[in-house]
């Protein structure tokens, strides 16, 4: 994103293309990027964990729509599977195998929430700096949204032995869990 | 929508070694989880003969290269030259080695099941991939493969408590190593544009940057990345854990078979692909080395257990390799290439003699399980007695043909003082190894020691086989020589 | 290796120094695979093989040609060829008679003492550090020379850990450590002279002896490093005086073969190598050194001496004698001309001959009496008179007596350091004084006097023992009276040697009469090595 894409979102103006295009993309990118930072800082103040999990799914899903609005769809599916489909559920059966109730709890955060505050502006701090440091106002090309069809192409002409190379990894990774998990 | 697909050029035959561990691998997983009971010596079998078919068709490869020169395919992401089949040879007899010893070890400790011998083929086609890429991601996912598999081979002693503690320690620091090589490989691309390895070395060669603090701290990580896995100083703190506590067939494995392919990334990251900017890494290589065989063989005098001498005692050996790979010359390379090939012999026949010493449960690696073992076992002893005189480099060993092959490639390049430290360490080294000579020969056998039996066939093969070699290659050292020479590490673009 | 060394042969005559390096060898592996349980006959291998040797050895002297200052018998095989390092063998009138020592020593003390326990790995390490001396001495490829140099600790280390006696483990264990790390260096330093040669030179890297020492192309202050390094090993070997703390407990504990082997032999790899690879390859390096070196030949003369002198142990006794032995052999070298070098060699024989007798006594007397305290022993002759009379002889020439073999070369030693640096050699004479009193009141307490308890009754020299020690006694008195065979063979390649060094030393300040023979620098000796 870049600083005239946010700046178009909050105000509806499109400074470079003096609002006229592309409109319909800057409204939908509002409703999600208002949505994401409510659910963010709801997340991070809920005192349910279960509540911050399906918090944090809307986060991402939020991401993952502004990919797709951005024509990264590739990037966007890959957000949804992996974050929300797997990472999220990995959380989920983490609360559930370490926590006996699913109720509020008054506990999480308490005194460090100062710090954790200090922590998330330095990565807010840090993130803008260097963004827009890099891209300044440079604009990025909208023209040809990438298909994953493309991508599909390149997976399986240029990239198949990192791809084959994965799936023995997993492979090997299946087999350790299952070796390590077994037992006698 | 549907537009051709254009696939790249593929030399299928070039991926033969890789594709046979991968399909071993699988199959064997198949077959075994099909079949209620299979006989117990088919896994072993199976794995041997896999390695031995890559080690059989590396033949026709290496005159095919050596005729039509170095390829690369896949759009240039996977390479192969005489380096990288050299290396492969080494991965294949490591495996061989691995899986003779695993034969009477499995059954002895009473552990069931096929899993040792698959991702020992899942491993030894990670190194395979190590070996040949051409590009950093490749190169990765390779020491990934490797490196998980291996992870779990630690851990597959279930009732050693020692066993599950080692394989924790090294998928941890493993798993930071890894992170570390990622994040170098980043800073690298973002400092040259790409990850492939041709192109890097071509930018550089082609440009001069301005600002190379980024790709000096990538190179910084990725040296972090994959000294971890080769265990040189100060990265090598988990070697000593992980050799005690990990199934010793499996320790055969990680000091020959990943050390092999770890230093052949090294040479083909370093060497090959930064070589432009071999006046930054070489002092801190020779620095490294330096500390590695200094201290690795310091730390290797106090040890009492056998398993952690010889695991300072690889920690020496790595230090050595680096001592020939930071000349960064042919003759560095080849030397590198022949002081792997005649390590893994050592190490591998070495830990196939301490798994039979061992006993059930795999615990006695105290000296007093070798007191008097030269009386007890005259010819396991007299084996052992070979290939410890040549990890000592003493001459007419192979150990002593390769130990002058690194210091010649370092003498060379005039780094003299580093050669000087190499020896000096070397001397120290030998103690370690004449404690154990020691123990075997000249101190009395401890009263209610019992005889122990007969030497299981596999580790036996394995030791005299291994020690058989060392000797041949000390006294006739030119064929592997010559080999090693010929063992030329390109990169060819795709 | 038997056929890469044997398919030599093609083009010259018979390769004799490969066989003698190749046949104890044969012989080792011949007694591995001999039955265990029969002593006798492992024994009776392993003596004639020793004995075929020592022939060739021996022919060696017959067909040696009198008055060439080069070297003769050469033989080259390559071996690694990337790294230029071939099996090349050849001997001049230097390596010799340190050849033919190790052809007699071997067989005597093979025939001469039993193992004990474990014959057959005994009989194999004794035949395999043979071949590794005869290696040393006949190698003229600076690799394949340190490849020998570093190989006979494998056999000595096992030899005194497992047929030794008292605390032999550590004993072995320090000899093989300090013998490493002494010359851990000198490898690199081999390294580092051929690869500046190849690169001044621009010929492809070798390790030839003859090419690299007669080429001299590295700068001075390159050579005296390289010199430095070579020298540790060599003074780690010798025993040069700080350096010697290994030699009095390997030679005490090792079995009585050993202590031989060890005095006989192995003490002369590092006086020979000074020779060879010290002073030849650098001769500048040596003439700056020399001072160095002769300082400390002069305090190992005087503390060996003294040392000796208060020892109760006989065999240490001998032991530190042999430390005031080397300093002098130390000493001649490093006069740098060609009395004291030639006085210097034929020390290392005489050496050679009468420490192994005298160890191979110690060693008759301990098995007799089962102790070496010689405060335990006393008034021996009475019931010993041959062994009494035998000690004596071999006692005289150690002591250096005219007329036996010690006298000529200490004379010749005292002679060329007298030549060269006065002082020193006043000093060194009081080390002979010296050694006659710790031998001659040593003798005079285990030989004279009343003979008690088991003294009395100690039975004499058996037929056996005699043979032994006949040979040892002939070549005592021989080389003292009629040295002649053995100097005029010597001389020539002495005074090469010694001719070598004044040309590549800017203002030697010898005396020397041959000043003018600097025209072609030993060009000769190189003739026949191709």
């Amino acid at each position: 994103m870049s600083t005239p894409a946010i700046f178009a979102a909050v105000t509806g103006f499109d400074p470079l293309t003096g609002g006229e295009f592309l409109v319909a993309q800057n409204i939908a990118f509002a409703i999600m990027a208002i949505t994401m930072l409510v659910s963010a800082v709801r997340m991070v103040t809920t005192g349910n964990v279960v509540h911050a999990a399906l918090y944090l799914v809307i986060v991402l899903a939020g991401a993952a729509g502004i990919f797709i609005l951005l024509g990264a769809e590739f990037v966007g599916v890959t957000q949804v599977l992996v974050y929300i489909g797997a990472i999220v559920v990995l959380f989920l059966f983490g609360i559930m195998l370490t926590k006996g109730s699913f109720g509020a709890d008054d506990g999480v955060g308490g005194e460090r929430r100062g710090i954790a505050a200090m922590v998330g502006a330095l990565v807010l701090a840090v993130m803008a700096a260097a963004l827009l440091d890099t891209f300044r106002d440079a604009e990025l090309s909208r023209a040809e949204p990438s298909l994953t069809a493309d991508v599909a192409d390149l997976i399986f002409s240029r990239y198949i032995v990192p791809f084959e190379a994965i799936s023995v990894l997993l492979l090997a990774a299946l087999i350790g869990a299952i070796v390590v998990a077994r037992g006698d | 929508m549907i537009a051709a697909l254009t696939t790249p050029y593929v030399a299928w035959w070039a991926l033969v070694p890789l594709i046979t561990f991968a399909v071993a691998g699988f199959l064997l997983l198949t077959v075994a989880s099909l079949v209620r009971r299979l006989p117990a010596v088919l896994a072993p079998a199976w794995t041997a003969v896999a390695g031995l078919g890559v080690l059989l068709y590396l033949v026709p490869m290496w005159s095919r290269v050596g005729r039509d020169g170095a390829d690369s395919f896949l759009a240039g992401t996977v390479g192969v030259d005489r380096s990288s089949i050299f290396v492969t040879g080494i991965l294949a007899v490591a495996v061989i080695a691995a899986a003779l010893i695993s034969r009477d070890y499995l059954p002895r400790e009473d552990l069931p099941g096929v899993e040792l011998y698959v991702l020992l083929l899942m491993s030894a086609a990670g190194g395979v991939v190590m070996a040949s890429a051409n590009d950093l991601i490749v190169l990765f996912l390779g020491l990934e493969i490797l490196s998980i598999a291996v992870y779990v081979l630690a851990a597959l002693h279930l009732r050693r408590i020692e066993s599950q503690e080692a394989a924790l320690k090294y998928f941890l620091l493993g798993a930071f190593s890894s992170a570390f090589l990622l994040y170098g490989i980043a800073l690298v691309y973002g400092a040259t544009g790409s990850t492939n390895m041709v192109r890097i070395s071509a930018f550089l060669a082609q440009n001069v940057l301005v600002d190379d603090a980024m790709l000096l701290a990538g190179l910084g990580l990725l040296l972090v990345g994959l000294g971890f896995k080769v265990a040189v100083v100060p990265f090598h703190a988990w070697t000593p854990d992980v050799y005690q506590g990990a199934p010793t067939p499996v320790v055969a494995w990680m000091a020959a078979g990943v050390k092999a392919a770890g230093f052949a990334a090294l040479m083909r990251v370093f060497v090959l692909t930064l070589g432009t900017y071999v006046s930054d890494w070489r002092p801190a290589f020779q620095v490294i080395a330096a500390a590695t065989v200094l201290a690795g063989a310091v730390v290797a005098v106090v040890q009492t257990d056998v398993k952690r001498m010889l695991a300072y005692s690889s920690i020496v050996h790595a230090g050595f390799i680096l001592v020939g790979l930071q000349a960064a010359t042919d003759r560095g390379n080849s030397s590198v290439l022949a002081y792997l090939a005649v390590y893994a012999f050592l190490t591998v026949g070495s830990f196939a003699v301490v798994t039979v010493v061992s006993g059930t449960g795999d615990a006695s690696h105290g000296l007093d399980a070798y007191r008097g073992m030269g009386r007890r076992h005259p010819a396991l002893a007299g084996v052992f007695t070979v290939l410890l005189l040549g990890q000592a480099g003493i001459p007419f060993t192979g150990g002593f043909v390769v130990k002058l092959g690194v210091l010649a490639a370092a003498v060379d390049g005039g780094a003299y003082w580093l050669a000087g430290v190499a020896m000096l360490a070397a001397a120290v080294a030998a103690f370690v190894y004449l404690r154990l000579l020691v123990a075997m020969y000249l101190e009395e056998v401890p009263s209610g020691t019992e005889t122990s039996g007969a030497v299981p066939l596999g580790a036996l093969v394995v030791a005299v086989a291994s020690a058989v070699i060392v000797l041949v290659v000390g006294l006739v050292p030119g064929p592997l020589l010559d080999l090693a020479r010929d063992a030329v590490p390109v990169l060819v673009a795709g | 290796m038997t056929a890469v060394l044997l398919a030599s042969a093609g083009t010259s005559s018979f390769p004799v120094l490969p066989a003698l390096v190749v046949t104890p060898v044969l012989g080792a592996l011949l007694v591995m695979v001999l039955p265990r349980r029969r002593p006798e006959l492992l024994k009776l291998v392993a003596v004639s093989t020793a004995v075929v040797t020592g022939a060739m050895s021996f022919w060696l002297l017959s067909a040696f040609k009198v008055g060439d200052p080069g070297f003769q018998f050469l033989s080259e095989t390559p071996w690694m060829g990337d790294l230029g390092v071939s099996l090349l063998f050849g001997i001049d009138g230097i390596s010799l008679f340190l050849v033919i020592l190790t052809g007699l020593l071997f067989p005597v003390a093979l025939l001469a003492i039993d193992p004990g326990h474990d014959a057959r790995p005994y009989y194999a390490w004794m035949l395999l550090l043979e071949a590794g001396v005869m290696g040393v001495f006949g190698a003229l490829d600076l690799i394949v020379f340190f490849l020998c140099f570093e190989v006979v600790l494998v056999p000595m280390y096992f030899l005194i850990g497992r047929w030794g006696h008292g605390n032999s483990a550590r004993a072995a264990t320090k000899f093989f450590l300090y013998t490493m790390a002494g010359s851990a260096l000198m490898l690199v330093g081999i390294l580092a002279l051929a690869f500046l040669h190849a690169d001044a030179t621009g010929a492809d890297i070798s390790f030839d002896l003859v090419a690299i020492a007669e080429a001299q192309s590295l700068s001075t202050g390159a050579a005296r490093w390289i010199f430095a390094a070579f020298a540790l090993a060599f003074a780690v070997k010798v025993p040069i005086f700080p350096l010697h703390t290994w030699l009095p407990d390997a030679h005490t504990e090792a079995p009585t073969a050993g202590s031989v082997i060890l005095a006989g032999v192995l003490l002369k790899l590092g006086t020979y190598g000074f020779l060879r690879f010290g002073l030849y390859l650098f001769p500048e390096a040596s003439h700056y050194f020399a001072p160095v070196f002769l300082t400390l030949g002069v305090v190992g003369i005087v503390y060996g001496a003294i040392v000796a002198t208060m020892q109760a142990d006989l065999k240490r006794l001998v032991a530190y004698s042999s430390v005031a032995h080397l300093g002098f052999i130390i000493l001649g070298t490093f006069a740098l001309n060609t009395e004291g070098i030639e006085g210097g060699l034929l020390q290392m024989v005489n050496h050679g001959v009468s420490t192994g007798a005298l160890f191979l006594l110690v060693g008759m007397i301990y098995e007799r009496r089962g102790t070496r305290m010689i405060g335990d022993l006393g008034g021996l002759q009475k019931s010993a008179p041959v062994l009494a009379g035998v000690f004596m002889v071999v006692m005289l020439s150690s002591i250096g007596l005219p007329g036996l073999n010690g006298f000529v070369g200490e004379f010749l030693v005292l002679l060329g350091a007298f030549n060269a640096h006065r002082w020193w050699a006043v000093a060194a004479a009081g080390g002979v004084i010296l050694a006659a009193l710790y031998l001659l009141w040593a003798y005079q307490r285990v030989f004279h006097g009343p003979a008690e308890g088991d003294n009395a009754d100690m039975p004499d020299l058996g037929l056996r023992e005699a043979l032994v020690l006949a040979p040892l006694l002939a070549l005592i008195v021989f080389m003292g009276v009629y040295p002649k065979p053995v100097i005029e063979r010597m001389e020539p390649a002495v005074d090469s040697l010694v001719r070598h060094v004044e040309f590549h030393v800017d203002g030697f300040s010898e005396p020397v009469s041959q000043m003018g023979s600097e025209i072609g620098p030993l060009d000769d000796s190189h003739g026949e090595h191709g």
